[in-house]
């Protein structure tokens, strides 16, 4: 039971990680391969927080988000320029720059060592140790992003990104700044990524640069393909499929080494299927 | 000024191993017209079917050498002909052959990694006994001399045939305008086919040079073409020789950072003159 | 009086000039047509006043300014919209969406927090009801005929309420019910006092519905008049046909 919610907590994670990663994918067009780096900063912002300056989770929460958010609106400025292919490349590179920075910048990040010994969250004395609480509150920050989701691509500016994601130009003709809308968008996904961070970090109680590298924003990428490309359930279900998958081969029995290299192959194979005969994934609604 | 030459010598080594892999980069850039990420895949597959047969099945050097470069061109082949040619005949989008790209070297590392383990290997038997030789006060192994070397006749070959057969310039109208080059009856997608076999075979060389000089990994196929790319884009992407100085440019500039700021930095340095390059001249030093 | 003139405009694409230091002017409360053989350059020049192409020289005045470089975003605010010869629609949204994407609010943060209002909804109706597409606008654009893509370009620049028209060979593949309409909103801008600016190549249409043309050749002026004065004329006639 311990080991089922553990792995709901997981796809709550992973979850926001899609949604938010979606927003910018999905509903944008900006392929993004930096997300991790966002995830990464909000988990570093929170642990230090947590460790060093003796926030309060809840507290550290909002900074985690508006540091991704900070970050994201710098290099947001520079990326959006960036055509298609480019800005791919572009992202990959400022994802390993971050895990560089997180890597070996140790005076602040400790390093390869990693924060060890983050608290769990406490509100007005309750602490949230169990598993089981944690989930709660893990599921009631799931529904807060997909219900931010929901109202962006709800909303008049929602539409306006699709708009982006076919046709840039044509739409900028008819009075809009394109540049502000990929901007925004790209900093409220970051600032949930970080969210999803911080979430990661107090749940651990222990992170290092290893879960932040660019084959942790590739991962994402297969979420957010693998469930479809402009929907927020795909997004969610592609969270699911693939939080699920590498259990259920070491359920199978294979060592554990083997089984996350399965769990690679089966990404890779999986994207490249998807690219060949279902480019707008399971339930998506935008082919790439 | 014993430190000044050795950095120097590092970056002729690094540079003409960048070099291989940035001029295999533009050959399928030009003709292909996407980022294939499998290259990196494929590089690693070479150094690995090198490491099989000569150090594993006991080939002699030469043999094993040769199989190895043919063996990766065929799987370079024929996964043009499974999966990107498809794509391409649909008309799909860089970004998708790009995705699956991603799909093919995640495939292929993951493979790899089953097969051989994720640990370090290296191709050298005698790794200890190596012939070094001094050259005004840095050292320079019998093995970078011979990578050097063999490098720079595949890459004057490659001018060869490129300029003065009918084939290099079959090769050449494909790459300067697909449609054009059909219209005057040379076979593009045959054309196409054997660039990523030549491509690929390039690539395993460029892998097992790596397997000589440092070792193999699994996964260090796409930081290996990652700086491939950064050094086509430095020289000016889809322009072959430009590149081949690209990747000496590159190869300066990390050695002389690695060695200002320290060596971890490395990888984020090459990024970060990425990202330069792709804001302020995303056409590289000398446009096609 | 004139909405929009153009002052030595130059666009060049490597040592071709496409559009070769030309001055033209679009009356308010006139079809202007610019007509010229294929290559000429009156896409061009469209695509350069509407900021799809820098300029390369020259300036483009309109209201009280006179402008040196022209970003696609800022056209609007100078009451400039368009329609394109290769129709851009957003294929993957409905008729209804691609027409509110234009009646929305622009400022980010405005569109953020909007949902489309009644007021929205219902000067959308009025205009797709006079293409006749309001039946139709639920529909993906994509999944529209190219006559009824075509209208729906049509609609959304007469959502725009704009001031300067650039039509970019609106005729093109309509059947002549189609045709009738598009007449009729010309000749309403035009009554309304806004620039109508109308790309043809259809003579019959020139001469039907424009008050004013500029033949263009190879990136020049040739000639400006009425239609009746510039499709007589010899060099007009040599320009299409050739010598």
């Amino acid at each position: 039971m311990e080991y089922l919610i553990h792995i709901a907590i997981f796809i709550c994670i992973y979850g926001i990680l899609g949604l938010s990663l979606n927003l910018v994918i999905g509903e944008t067009g900006l392929v993004s391969v930096a997300h991790a780096a966002f995830y990464g900063l909000g988990a570093y912002a929170a642990a230090l927080l947590l460790t060093e300056a003796g926030f309060n989770f809840f507290a550290a929460l909002p900074v985690a988000m508006v540091l991704a958010g900070l970050l994201a609106l710098a290099t947001g400025v520079v990326f959006s320029r960036f055509r298609g292919e480019f800005y791919m490349l572009g992202t990959v590179g400022f994802n390993i720059i971050i895990w560089s920075v997180f890597l070996n910048w140790q005076g602040l990040t400790h390093g390869p060592l990693g924060v060890p010994g983050i608290d769990r969250p406490e509100l007005f004395g309750f602490r949230f140790s169990e598993n089981i609480t944690f989930l709660l509150l893990s599921l009631v920050l799931l529904a807060a992003t997909y219900g931010v989701a929901q109202f962006i691509t709800r909303s008049s500016f929602g539409r306006v990104l699709k708009a982006i994601r076919e046709d840039e130009q044509a739409i900028s003709i008819f009075g809009y700044a394109t540049l502000h809308y990929k901007l925004l968008i790209f900093v409220i996904s970051a600032m949930l990524a970080g969210l999803a961070g911080a979430l990661f970090a107090s749940y651990i109680t222990f992170i290092d640069p290893s879960s932040f590298t660019l084959n942790e924003s590739i991962f994402l990428l297969a979420i957010v393909i693998l469930g479809g490309l402009g929907s927020h359930s795909g997004a969610l279900l592609g969270a699911l499929i693939l939080v699920v998958m590498p259990e259920a081969f070491r359920f199978i029995g294979f060592p554990a080494d083997v089984a996350a290299q399965l769990r690679l192959a089966t990404y890779g194979v999986l994207l490249i299927g998807l690219m060949l005969y279902r480019p707008q994934g399971l339930l998506g609604t935008f082919r790439l | 000024m014993d430190i000044i030459v050795q950095i120097a010598l590092n970056a002729v080594i690094a540079g003409a191993t960048y070099s291989l892999v940035a001029l295999g980069v533009n050959l399928l850039y030009s003709t292909g017209r996407f980022f294939d990420l499998g290259y990196g895949g494929l590089m690693t597959v070479g150094g690995y079917a090198a490491f099989f047969l000569y150090k594993e099945s006991g080939f002699p050097l030469v043999a094993a050498l040769v199989l190895a470069v043919i063996i990766t061109g065929i799987i370079g082949f024929v996964i043009e002909k499974l999966i990107y040619r498809p794509l391409r005949q649909r008309k799909a989008s860089n970004t998708v052959l790009l995705i699956a790209s991603l799909g093919v070297i995640t495939v292929i590392q993951a493979g790899l990694a089953m097969a051989f383990t994720s640990q370090f290997q290296t191709l050298s038997r005698n790794i200890a006994g190596q012939r070094t030789f001094e050259i005004s006060g840095g050292i320079i192994t019998e093995t970078q001399v011979v990578i050097l070397v063999a490098g720079l006749v595949v890459m004057a070959l490659l001018g060869v045939v490129l300029k003065y057969t009918l084939w290099g310039k079959a090769v050449r109208a494909v790459a300067d305008d697909e449609e054009v080059a059909q219209v005057v009856g040379i076979n593009s997608e045959r054309v196409i086919g054997i660039i990523f076999f030549i491509g690929a075979c390039i690539g395993a060389m460029a892998g097992i040079a790596v397997g000589f000089d440092t070792g193999l990994q699994p996964t260090m196929g796409l930081p290996l073409l990652l700086k491939g790319i950064v050094a086509a884009i430095i020289g000016g992407i889809g322009n072959v020789w430009a590149g081949v100085i690209g990747a000496f440019a590159l190869a300066i500039i990390e050695n002389l950072g690695a060695w200002k700021f320290s060596g971890e930095w490395k990888d984020a340095i090459s990024f970060a003159v990425l990202i330069f390059f792709l804001i302020f001249r995303p056409q590289g030093i000398w446009p096609k | 009086m004139s909405l929009l003139q153009t002052h030595n405009l130059l666009k060049k694409f490597g040592g071709v000039h496409a559009v070769d230091h030309v001055d033209v002017e679009f009356p308010a409360g006139k079809i202007t047509a610019l007509i010229g053989p294929n290559g000429s350059g009156k896409t061009t020049l469209i695509n350069t006043v509407t900021g799809i192409l820098p300029m390369d020289g020259g300036t483009v005045a309109v209201g009280d300014s006179v402008l040196k470089k022209i970003a696609p975003h800022i056209i609007a605010t100078y009451g400039i919209t368009r329609t394109f010869q290769n129709v851009r629609l957003i294929g993957q949204l409905s008729v209804l969406d691609n027409i509110l994407l234009v009646l929305t609010e622009r400022n980010v943060w405005g569109a953020l927090f909007e949902r489309h209002t009644k007021l929205h909804l219902s000067e959308a109706e009025e205009i797709l009801k006079k293409v006749g597409l309001w039946e139709k606008r639920s529909a993906k654009a994509e999944e529209l005929s190219y006559g009824q893509r075509k209208l729906l370009e049509i609609a959304r620049a007469l959502a725009m309420r704009a001031r300067i028209y650039f039509f970019d060979e609106p005729y093109a593949g309509l059947f002549v019910e189609m045709r009738k309409i598009v007449s009729d909103i010309l000749r309403e801008l035009k009554a309304g006092g806004a620039a109508v600016v109308l790309v043809e190549h259809d003579m019959t249409l020139v001469r039907e519905l424009a008050d004013v043309c500029y033949v263009l050749d190879s990136g020049k002026v040739l000639a400006h008049g009425t239609p009746t004065e510039t499709l007589e004329r010899d060099a007009v006639v040599e320009a299409y046909l050739g010598k």
